[in-house]
């Protein structure tokens, strides 16, 4: 069987642009019946633009695609999975409002049709079967959805993706989200697949679930394929050896160990148990002139802190202290007064104006320093808006352009603008390089590490532990809410230990 | 994007920027052609004069209203309650200066029940609008009585008439000068930068540090100036008000900003030129549809079609991005 495998699904070629940014270049790429075929790579590097692809969520800007020999060429995911493709993606597939039973046969409801109706009972029970083959027990099929949990409603989705018999299966960064047991029903199922000689693509950051699971491992980077890995060439120190490749030495992220960091607090924050109970009862201490790094697993708290901080969200108990003025952080405008800035990770729905051009999105934080007097002239905004373009390097066809037409990196610039431009003291940035390309990336956090030595405080949240590694002073990880574990910065702190404490 | 079709979209963007007073021109052409000049014949001048600067005054304040992306339905409502509270001061106190403060507080008022709804409420804004306008018109009924219409003749003491020329100055004064503020607000301040800020995406203009709540009641208040100002300016003309004037204000308001290029949905490239250039429109429509011999009803069907129509080239330029709205 191992020197005849079938061939299920193939790339050629496959290419794909984002506007001026190349997501991937010609990367070719076949998945095998009876094999379980992992992806790794930093983000942005076109892991899930492959399956996104092959799974028809969006077209290909080059090449070609096979699927049981076929040329393949999905143009929506319900063409994708009807032609035997299904996917378990990292994000909510889940729709509130309706029943578990009614999310697993969402569209598939006139196989219960007994006359005119469709009955519940019927479409219960077989809800109640699916998910019991996977090995989630427990749930009441009738119940609502939003009844569930963040890792129950990932088990729901994965049962009706699976209930659809698909012949490739494509499992995305979905395991980051889940506990142990749920993370056993996942392999499970991937075991079983391969058993009945379908065929598995399975993504994740975690190195050692990669190689546990994995019939081969194919590396990406910077949209291009860099190697595949068998199963005897797999382990940890090769893999990152190819993912992150060469470029990334020398000073990608910050390059000091051992800056001695401030004993000013400028920021307090004491037992805070937020509006959308994502935080409980947190306390925490931010000093001058440091990177506070925060991290945890997507359902933390983490970015609900970020809007915390910023007095964007409501609090039920505890207190959010500017500690030089002794000032509590109640809404947004406080916050501003005293020098916060705010970087959403959501950017083009929270952060920016997409609509509206650079110009007006860099100047709409700090109105109160071009029209002191109530007046805003045109040499003032000007003025501050050159300077921000210049300093950040925006790539734009002029001031007045509309921000929705340039890049993901620039977008971000844009942001970033607005806030150097009011000259922030303590800057929040939630998710700052994400969607970015490398080489914004590499400004951003140069940019970042400028302002640290400008004595400006900067709490950085992320989701990628390379980045939080390598820029904070200081680092707390986030789980269920409260702080999991705090860590110095340091040449020997590695993604291992940092997991172990967020799961 | 290609460079050539950079250099199309950009000379087709400029073009958008003046449609609309290239419709404005294009309405005068062809009314003035199928009336044989009646349209621009003095009488006909005047007439439109009088109905443009109540629409032209409601609409420029609604900018800002409608910049943020509050779709009010109850302009032609506030319009009536403020002219008819107004008229009544008058004919109790035979001042016009009362009649004017009243017709102010009066549509400050509704201004700050609208701006704390749209402000504290989450109910979608036009459907409490729509809803309000109709409250309107029945608080009107009720606070009129028997009557049907106030006249200004039957105050306690004469209230002051004005000649044609004093007339003129007074709409005048109140159009251009209530224009160059709105304008002056709209493109020359923060205020009007956070309108458009916030029409674009609420969510990033509050991380901004806008107040959302403060800004909704302030665009509410420049909005109720012209409104209120448009009752006064009823009042005095026509010296008689019922409880059918200004019934036509609402949507001629409506047609006005759509017509004048301002995007339906508020935000970024909202702009004050529409609602005069719109008013002008809306105003030479209206009178060269009356006087090619329409009837009303005929005449509400057309400006019907002609409303659908421009918000649906709006629309599909939006995705086209031809005219940029």
């Amino acid at each position: 069987m191992a020197n005849e495998k079938e061939l299920l699904f193939e790339a050629r070629k496959l290419t794909k642009h984002f506007g001026p940014t190349v997501a991937l270049d010609e990367v070719d790429f076949k998945v095998y019946r009876g094999e379980i075929t992992g992806l790794i790579g930093e983000n942005g590097s076109g892991k899930s633009t492959i399956t996104s692809i092959a799974a028809g969520m969006q077209p290909a800007t080059g090449g070609e695609m096979f699927f049981e020999g076929k040329p393949h060429r999905p143009s929506t995911m319900i063409e994708g999975a009807r032609l035997g493709i299904g996917m378990i993606v990292q994000e909510q597939g889940t729709v509130s409002g309706i029943t578990i039973a009614e999310n697993i046969f969402a569209g598939e409801e006139e196989r219960f049709r007994v006359g005119p109706f469709i009955s519940r009972g019927k479409m219960n029970a077989e809800a109640k079967r699916v998910l019991e083959d996977i090995g989630f027990t427990g749930a009441d099929p009738s119940a609502y959805i939003d009844t569930l949990d963040m890792q129950s409603r990932k088990l729901v989705e994965i049962a009706k993706t699976v209930y659809n018999k698909p012949e490739m299966l494509v499992v995305d960064e979905t395991t980051t989200a889940l506990s142990q047991h749920g993370r056993e029903i996942i392999y499970n199922i991937m075991r079983k697949m391969k058993e009945n000689n379908k065929a598995v693509v399975f993504i994740s950051h975690d190195l050692q679930e990669l190689i546990d699971i994995c019939d081969t491992l194919t590396v990406l980077r910077d949209g291009k394929l860099i190697t595949t890995l068998d199963k005897e060439r797999m382990d940890e120190a090769t893999i990152k050896k190819y993912m992150v490749g060469r470029e990334m030495k020398g000073d990608y992220y910050r390059a000091d160990y051992g800056t001695k960091i401030s004993d000013e607090t400028v920021l307090k924050v004491d037992r805070v148990t937020s509006g959308s109970g994502m935080l409980m009862n947190f306390s925490m201490e931010v000093h001058k002139g440091e990177i506070l790094g925060i991290g945890g697993l997507s359902h933390c708290g983490m970015h609900e802190l970020g809007k915390v901080l910023f007095g964007e969200e409501k609090l039920l108990t505890g207190s959010v202290t500017h500690v030089a003025s002794g000032d509590k952080i109640e809404n947004t405008q406080s916050a501003m007064k005293h020098g916060f800035g705010y970087v959403s990770k959501n950017r083009d729905t929270e952060s920016l104006v997409l609509t509206a051009s650079i110009q007006d999105n860099i100047i709409s934080a700090s109105y109160d320093r071009i029209a002191p007097n109530f007046v805003m002239t045109g040499s003032s905004v000007r003025k501050f808006v050159d300077e921000q373009v210049e300093s950040l390097s925006i790539k734009c066809a002029g001031v007045q352009q509309d921000v929705q037409f340039l890049s993901g990196g620039n977008k971000q610039k844009v942001v970033f603008g607005k806030w150097i431009g009011r000259d922030c003291d303590i800057l929040i940035l939630d998710c700052p390089t994400r969607g970015v390309d490398i080489g914004v990336k590499a400004a951003m956090y140069q940019l970042i590490d400028q302002m640290r030595k400008d004595n400006k405080t900067i709490i950085m949240i992320s989701e990628e532990l390379p980045e939080l590694i390598g820029m904070s002073d200081r680092l707390i990880i986030l789980k269920d809410g409260a702080a999991a574990g705090e860590f110095k910065r340091s040449e020997t702190l590695d993604e291992n230990s940092i997991i172990e404490v967020m799961i | 994007m290609s460079e050539a079709k950079k250099k199309v979209t950009a000379a087709v963007g400029g073009f958008g920027r003046y449609a609309p007073v290239i419709g404005l021109v294009l309405v005068i052409v062809v009314f003035s052609a199928l009336t044989g000049g009646g349209l621009l014949s003095v009488v006909n001048l005047q007439n439109m004069a009088n109905q443009v600067i109540v629409t032209a005054l409601v609409a420029i304040g609604a900018v800002f209203v409608y910049g943020v992306g509050n779709f009010d339905m109850s302009l032609g409502g506030a319009v009536l309650l403020s002219a008819v509270l107004g008229a009544m001061a008058a004919v109790r106190s035979g001042s016009i200066f009362l009649a004017l403060a009243v017709c102010l507080a009066v549509s400050a008022l509704l201004a700050l029940i609208k701006g704390l709804f749209s402000a504290y409420i989450e109910v979608p804004f036009f459907i409490f609008t729509i809803v309000l306008g109709s409250v309107i018109s029945s608080v009107v009924l009720v606070i009129m009585g028997s009557e049907t219409t106030v006249y200004l003749k039957d105050a306690v003491k004469p209230v002051p008439s004005f000649d044609f020329t004093q007339m003129t100055i007074i709409n005048v004064i109140c159009l251009l000068g209530y224009f160059a503020v709105c304008l002056f607000l709209f493109n020359y301040t923060p205020v009007g930068s956070k309108v458009r800020m916030m029409g674009g995406n609420r969510i990033s203009a509050k991380q901004s540090g806008i107040n959302d709540k403060k800004m909704q009641v302030l665009t509410f208040l420049i909005s109720s100036v012209g409104i209120a100002l448009a009752a006064f300016i009823l009042i005095i003309r026509t010296r008689t008000i019922g409880s059918q004037t200004a019934g036509s204000t609402g949507t001629d308001v409506m047609i006005a900003l759509v017509l004048g290029g301002m995007p339906i949905s508020g935000g970024p490239k909202s702009k004050i030129s529409a609602g005069l250039v719109g008013a002008l429109i809306v105003t030479v429509l209206n009178s060269g549809l009356t006087m090619i011999g329409l009837s009303t009803g005929v005449i509400q069907i057309v400006r019907g079609i002609v409303f659908i129509i421009v918000v649906l080239v709006a629309s599909f330029s939006y995705r086209g991005r031809l005219l940029p709205r």
